[in-house]
């Protein structure tokens, strides 16, 4: 553990940009070194992540962390959490602020992810020492800070009164750039969304949107896609790139018996064409 | 005078035979007393005796009488005796003879009535065994007792047309055994499979669980039809072979839950305990050791709705039970041992307030506080459970307009079919074996009956590693894809049976 103050050099320069807000000082364990700051985006969310918001994060935030880009979060279960963890599964770099003393694993049970990013060159921050308590009113002071160590901030799902909504108000006033990813408009998780989308936040639907201000380009994917194998599995996959299904509605649709679909998805899941969340299927 | 009545006496799932000695003594103050370990329902006996006797006009003595029950040292529990106690007085005082052989069981009403006693088919099983001609019992419990063959089961309605037996003025004939078709309560007939719409994944695997015996999960939010589910199993199942109503029988007629009349069950039981069951209450014990609702699901079904709202300790209790199909009841005084192969069916909600997961209502609940709902179940526990089934809400009104949905809704009758079918393989299969169905079968039955080509072996293992699943995991693959491949009529289990199992494995509350 170690700690810089405002007045070091190796404070983060961004954050002190956002004037008599920045915390005095950071704690920090990790390894501290200034590229981890260069390129960050911020990406928070709901708690309560949909299938659809996990979707969101590994197509994106494993395209902009794979780029390079360090990936700013809350360390809060939900989307904060997936946005760590896609960061870390294409090796990229994530920061964790904490919204409890440094000492403090905060929520305790995601104690395997901290480990994950302290092993992988990743950092975690907080502006309070020892192992002060988290509590209500840290959560916002924390959020000040992930969206100041970022140029942008990206939100994926956030309710009517989500904490996010504080984040990205936080961006914009330190006139960082908002991005959202829209979700669909029956969702309780798309209300704050919609909220920022009026106020001005750019929506997206690509991971280029982000790194083009970043400066930097993706490179063109190499996905080891496997081909489907014969009409019935191209159908499958058909319906599934255009929603999650259930095998029960997917059999429906395609008038076979849920005992064949469930033998073709099985198999169609060993090969990795497609993943199962919760109760529905989506294409890989 | 000294006069030997001849009766028996239930522990558990034994009998053991009492000899009842009455004595009628002209000296001495007058009294009426019962030794030989008596507790209080025999104790209370002296008195439905006196008046039943009374009241079938004959005075009683004011001798002292004395009753042993022997063995002495053995506690006698239990209304039985009040019949053969009361034709010891009736012999002593009236001289008339006693048939040789016979045993006599039953509880006495103050009228002198016999009155439906438990157990009644044990006594008739221990009469056949040990020899004797025939058996004297209550005329609502004799039709249970006369399910067994050799044995003269007398129906007997009050003292003295027992009296009149006796004395060959009014014979009473022996009972031939009268099979009742029973009655299924309201609740369990009024589903039919075809009455769940949608829901297709969760019914077929309700047909591999009938097919094969196997234990299963259901996992769902509120409402979405897993209890339905559940109702509608025993419109599925196969009835009783003649082997597993009888041990069915047995432990009803222990517990006390034949009405009366009652015969042979033939349809498989179907429990369904409130959460709120004591460990005793399900797994069976007291005192004095009494069958509970395992076994009283013994080859039938055990619903336990709201799976994780039971507590931990019955739950857990459910686990040896569940591995060895008997529990053993050991109490300081007594050790009994009750069959207890049961099916076991359980629901539960994917959270604490159900909502996980659902495609409208958000769920509230937080990451600890899903983890630590679904930590209730424990794993070992779950390992247990050969299916596990997500039941997701359905949208009712779109799917009885839905065409292709009722096309594939299948009438329980014709699932019954393809279930007996599996059923008969299975018999076959394990003819020379103790076990009945694929659940049941241990590694070497696995290694026996389960051979798998190359291939096959391949695509589990393959799935092992991408599903990471667990050595009894694996096991258990094998064990349902046995069962999918009797359903099919496939002598050998292929691909296809693998890949159709694993839709089953354990995922929503895997790694807990």
């Amino acid at each position: 553990m170690g700690f810089h103050t405002i007045q070091e050099n190796e404070y983060p320069k961004l954050l002190k940009e956002i004037g008599k807000d920045a915390p005095k000082q950071l704690y920090y364990k990790g390894v501290w070194d200034e590229a981890i700051f260069q390129n960050c985006l911020a990406v928070v969310g709901s708690r309560h992540m949909t299938i659809y918001g996990k979707q969101v994060v590994e197509r994106i935030v494993s395209e902009v962390a794979a780029a390079g880009v360090t990936i700013v979060s809350g360390f809060m279960y939900g989307v904060d959490a997936e946005a760590h963890k896609t960061a870390l599964s294409v090796g990229g770099r994530t920061i964790a602020v904490m919204p409890c003393g440094i000492d403090l694993i905060h929520p305790e049970h995601q104690q395997d992810l901290y480990m994950e990013i302290l092993k992988n060159k990743g950092l975690v921050v907080s502006e309070y020492e020892g192992s002060t308590q988290p509590a209500l009113w840290i959560y916002p002071r924390r959020n000040r800070i992930v969206a100041g160590l970022s140029r942008a901030a990206l939100i994926i799902e956030a309710g009517e009164k989500s904490g996010s909504l504080i984040t990205a108000n936080l961006a914009k006033k330190f006139k960082r750039k908002v991005f959202v990813v829209p979700g669909p408009i029956t969702s309780e998780n798309s209300k704050g969304i919609m909220q920022l989308i009026k106020e001005g936040a750019e929506a997206i639907n690509s991971a280029d949107d982000i790194l083009s201000i970043f400066g930097g380009r993706t490179s063109p994917k190499i996905k080891g896609e496997v081909r489907p194998r014969d009409i019935v599995e191209i159908k499958i996959i058909d319906q599934l790139r255009r929603e999650a299904l259930s095998i029960d509605i997917m059999s429906r649709n395609l008038g076979m018996p849920v005992a064949k679909m469930g033998t073709i998805l099985s198999m169609m899941q060993l090969r990795g064409q497609i993943k199962q969340e919760g109760n529905k299927y989506y294409v890989n | 005078m000294l006069i030997k009545v001849q009766s028996a006496a239930n522990r558990g799932l034994e009998t053991i035979g009492v000899d009842v000695e009455v004595n009628v003594a002209n000296r001495g103050l007058p009294g009426f007393d019962i030794v030989g370990l008596p507790d209080k329902e025999v104790q209370e006996s002296r008195e439905r005796v006196k008046t039943a006797i009374l009241s079938s006009r004959i005075e009683f003595p004011q001798k002292k009488i004395t009753v042993n029950l022997a063995p002495a040292d053995v506690p006698k529990e239990g209304s039985a005796y009040d019949l053969p106690i009361a034709v010891g007085i009736l012999a002593a005082l009236t001289n008339c003879p006693i048939p040789e052989r016979s045993l006599f069981f039953g509880e006495l009403s103050l009228s002198g009535d016999l009155r439906h006693t438990k157990g009644a088919l044990l006594l008739a099983l221990f009469a056949k065994e040990k020899g004797y001609k025939s058996v004297f019992v209550p005329k609502d419990s004799a039709n249970e007792a006369a399910i067994v063959k050799g044995v003269n089961v007398y129906p007997v309605q009050n003292l003295q047309q027992l009296l009149a037996h006796f004395a060959e003025r009014e014979c009473i004939l022996p009972l031939i055994y009268e099979p009742v078709k029973e009655v299924l309560p309201d609740d369990l007939t009024e589903f039919d499979m075809k009455d769940v719409l949608g829901q297709e994944q969760a019914k077929r695997a309700m047909e591999i669980a009938a097919a094969g015996g196997h234990n299963i999960l259901l996992v769902g939010n509120p409402g979405a039809g897993k209890t339905m589910l559940a109702r509608a199993l025993p419109g599925i199942l196969p009835p009783l072979n003649e082997i597993e109503s009888l041990e069915a029988t047995k432990i009803h007629s222990a517990a006390g839950v034949i009405p009366p009349g009652g015969a042979l069950l033939v349809t498989r039981q179907f429990r369904s305990p409130h959460h709120t069951a004591s460990p005793v209450g399900l797994i069976g014990g007291g005192t004095r050791p009494h069958p509970g609702e395992i076994s009283l699901a013994h080859r039938g079904v055990l619903f336990l709705d709201e799976f994780n709202e039971f507590p931990r300790s019955v739950l857990e209790a459910l686990r040896q039970p569940l591995e060895d199909g008997v529990v053993m009841i050991s109490r300081s005084q007594e050790r009994v041992l009750y069959p207890a192969r049961f099916m076991l069916v359980a629901s539960a909600n994917p959270c604490p307030c159900g909502y996980l997961n659902h495609p409208k209502k958000a769920c509230i609940c937080s990451v600890q506080q899903i983890k630590k709902y679904q930590k209730r179940i424990s794993g070992p526990l779950l390992d247990r459970i050969d299916l596990h089934i997500d039941v997701p809400p359905v949208d009712v009104r779109e799917l009885s307009e839905n065409q292709k949905a009722s096309e594939f809704l299948e009438p329980s009758k014709v699932i019954k079919e393809r279930v007996m079918f599996a059923r008969k393989v299975q018999q076959t299969r394990f003819a020379e074996d103790s076990i009945q169905v694929n659940a049941e079968m241990k590694n070497s039955h696995i290694k026996k009956y389960c051979p798998m080509k190359k291939e096959v072996e391949q695509i589990l293992q393959q799935a092992a590693i991408k599903f990471q699943l667990s050595a009894r995991s694996y096991l258990k693959m094998i064990k349902v894809a046995r069962t999918i491949a009797d359903l099919e009529k496939a002598p050998e289990i292929e691909v296809q049976h693998i890949a159709e199992a694993l839709q089953y494995r354990a995922k929503a509350y895997e790694g807990v």
